[in-house]
């Protein structure tokens, strides 16, 4: 009887521990513009050196991050990131192949992927990753694009709407 | 009599315009594909040295060992002296080119940064720099 209580007990501390943890994470949802004045200057103009969407359409759950990215003129990938950090599918503009992963780490958010298309260089792929962190009402994404053994990191912020 | 010539100058003008190449200041979202960065190694075989776009041609050596020129648009002449390339020093030289893949599928780019393989000096668009 002793020893079914403390197995109880322990179950239940850690079932509280876990709700407390999903808790303290930070919600990343809601509508958000990106404010070229506090981002880095290597995404302004024309021909940034990474590209950044202009708006972001995020839903978070406990376990699933959905994000639309849309730019001017531009097709709009979305995805819903399963938070465990496995494997999916991103439904990118014809053409591209897109997969990626999400998962928090500490009050971050961190997603990579992985994009293909072809190119009259052949098959093209390319890397990123993005760390996401919320300060109030301004998201900040930390973005670094891998491709052909270069890479480049940039830093865009976004306002909520 | 007069409204014929009139006709015919219009005409005429029409094809004369059609005829010359324009070079121009087009939306990067129009032509380019967002969506789609790209990062191509190779030599410079020709300058198109005008404004307010500058083309830079590279021969870059495909997968299958083929060499495909690629045409590269780049800020304008203007902005590439101002950033202290000469046009001389620049034809025959090996350059990494950052930019984004044109929609169309042909062998196009525009630039939004590169890098002279030799002095490891990158340049990019001039509106980046300006504060």
């Amino acid at each position: 009887m002793k020893r079914v209580a403390i197995i109880l007990g322990l179950g239940l501390t850690l079932s509280v521990h876990d709700g407390a943890l999903a808790q303290a994470r930070p919600d990343f949802s809601g509508t958000w513009r990106f404010n070229q004045g506090k981002s880095s200057p290597g995404i302004a103009g024309n021909t940034p050196n990474i590209p950044f969407p202009s708006q972001l359409v995020i839903k978070q759950s406990p376990t699933e991050l959905y994000v639309a990215s849309t730019s001017v003129r531009q097709a709009p990938l979305t995805a819903t990131y399963k938070l465990d950090g496995s494997k999916v599918t991103v439904d990118a503009p014809r053409g591209i192949s897109e997969t990626g992963e999400a998962r928090f780490d500490g009050e971050t958010v961190v997603i990579t992927t992985r994009r293909s298309f072809s190119s009259p260089a052949g098959e093209t792929v390319v890397d990123f990753k993005e760390t996401w962190s919320l300060t109030g009402t301004i998201l900040t994404i930390e973005k670094t694009r891998i491709e052909g053994g270069e890479s480049t990191t940039e830093q865009a912020v976004y306002d909520k709407v | 009599m007069s409204t014929r010539l009139a006709f015919v100058t219009v005409c005429l003008g029409l094809l004369v315009a059609g005829a010359v190449p324009v070079q121009a200041h087009h939306s990067f979202s129009a032509t380019y594909d967002g969506n789609k960065p790209i990062t191509l190694r190779g030599t410079v075989s020709k300058l198109g040295w005008s404004n307010p776009h500058a083309h830079i041609y590279i021969d870059v050596k495909g997968p299958n060992g083929k060499t495909v020129t690629w045409e590269i648009e780049s800020a304008g002449a203007s902005n590439l002296l101002r950033a202290g390339i000469r046009k001389e020093d620049f034809v025959g030289t090996e350059v990494i080119v950052k930019g984004f893949l044109a929609k169309d599928g042909t062998p196009a780019a525009n630039a939004s940064s590169f890098t002279l393989v030799e002095t490891k000096k990158e340049y990019v668009s001039e509106e980046k720099t300006t504060p």
